[in-house]
């Protein structure tokens, strides 16, 4: 692409990234959540692709399909976690420790450390549609070219 | 003929949509809200989250989010089997 | 009140506008566009309904990767539909 959409993009990527992470890491707090924060990131990564070329995110291939298995692997676990009571079962709400901290009735006065398992499966499905959408994209991206995959 | 078919299937179509458009009912009063009122009144106490529809889409609803995930592992694994690299 | 209801009434014009434009337009690069900005309002009609999560999840999806995998695809092939 063009000089103009490289400048551009090389301001607008952190930011991108950044809005990404802190809606998958506000997942519990804020609007939003895994999925919704992974979409953002891989539209940047949509971005970085059509910016600087297929050749930029061809090394990361690999990556990406490992970390789609990873996020998939400990969604499954972080289920498993409840399966004396129940599958998805809480057990770390409200116990303290880990995300353990309970919450007052009433608004949201925004504790970070609160939600048991719902932050990590937050961060589980993100990792997974970061990977999942982004090795779609590159996928797209190096079909057809003259070097192999 | 065709042209006359397309007419009338869109005005079917569309004669269904105004007729399901005026039976709706008003915005921000659905007919069933006793699992809203639940979800409501008791998800701080058992999740300890503050935002409930996180708190429906990761524990409630936990089984739906697996089938998400599912869903989208197999997008991704037939979108790098058609475009994979073809061995001759 | 009635403020909402105008623009939510504006913005559900403006998608019909945008989805009759994607069907009917020959420039299947133009086509994407304007289902890409026909995304774009409908998140924005998500948001004024009152749901912050499905709207970041269509400006996300919807309108920002479906367009990049569109584009890429017309890459690889042609741009202009024939009949």
């Amino acid at each position: 692409m063009s000089v103009v959409v490289r400048t551009i993009a090389r301001i607008l990527l952190p930011i991108v990234f950044a809005f990404g992470g802190y809606v998958i890491m506000h997942g519990h707090l804020t609007p939003g959540g895994g999925f919704q924060g992974g979409a953002v990131v891989a539209s940047a990564l949509a971005l970085v692709l059509v910016a600087f070329g297929e050749a930029s995110l061809k090394k990361y291939k690999d990556l990406l399909s490992a970390l789609e298995s990873l996020g998939g692997v400990a969604f499954v676990v972080l289920g498993l976690i409840g399966i004396p009571f129940t599958f998805f079962a809480n057990v770390l709400a409200g116990v303290g420790g880990l995300f353990g901290q309970s919450v007052p009735p009433g608004p949201n006065p925004g504790y970070l450390n609160t939600a048991g398992t719902l932050p990590l499966m937050n961060w589980a499905v993100g990792l997974k549609v970061i990977a999942g959408l982004g090795s779609v994209v590159v996928l797209f991206g190096l079909f057809g070219g003259e070097d192999d995959r | 003929m065709k042209r006359w078919f397309v007419l009338a299937a869109f005005l079917v179509v569309a004669g269904f949509l105004v007729l399901l458009g005026t039976g709706m009912r008003p915005f921000g009063a659905p007919k069933a809200f006793e699992m809203d009122q639940y979800f409501i009144d008791y998800t701080q106490a058992e999740v300890a989250a503050n935002n409930v529809v996180t708190a429906v889409v990761f524990d409630y609803r936990g089984y739906d989010t697996l089938g998400e995930a599912t869903v989208l592992f197999c997008a991704v694994v037939g979108v790098a089997l058609i475009l994979r690299k073809v061995r001759r | 009140m009635t403020v909402w209801a105008v623009l939510q009434v504006m913005t559900l014009v403006l998608i019909v506008i945008g989805s009759v434009l994607a069907v009917w337009l020959k420039d299947l690069l133009a086509a994407v566009l304007a289902l890409g900005g026909a995304s774009l309002l409908l998140s924005l009609e998500f948001y004024l309904l009152q749901a912050p999560d499905v709207a970041i999840a269509e400006a996300g999806i919807g309108a920002a990767l479906t367009t990049a995998i569109f584009i890429l695809a017309i890459r690889k092939t042609r741009r202009k539909e024939e009949e």
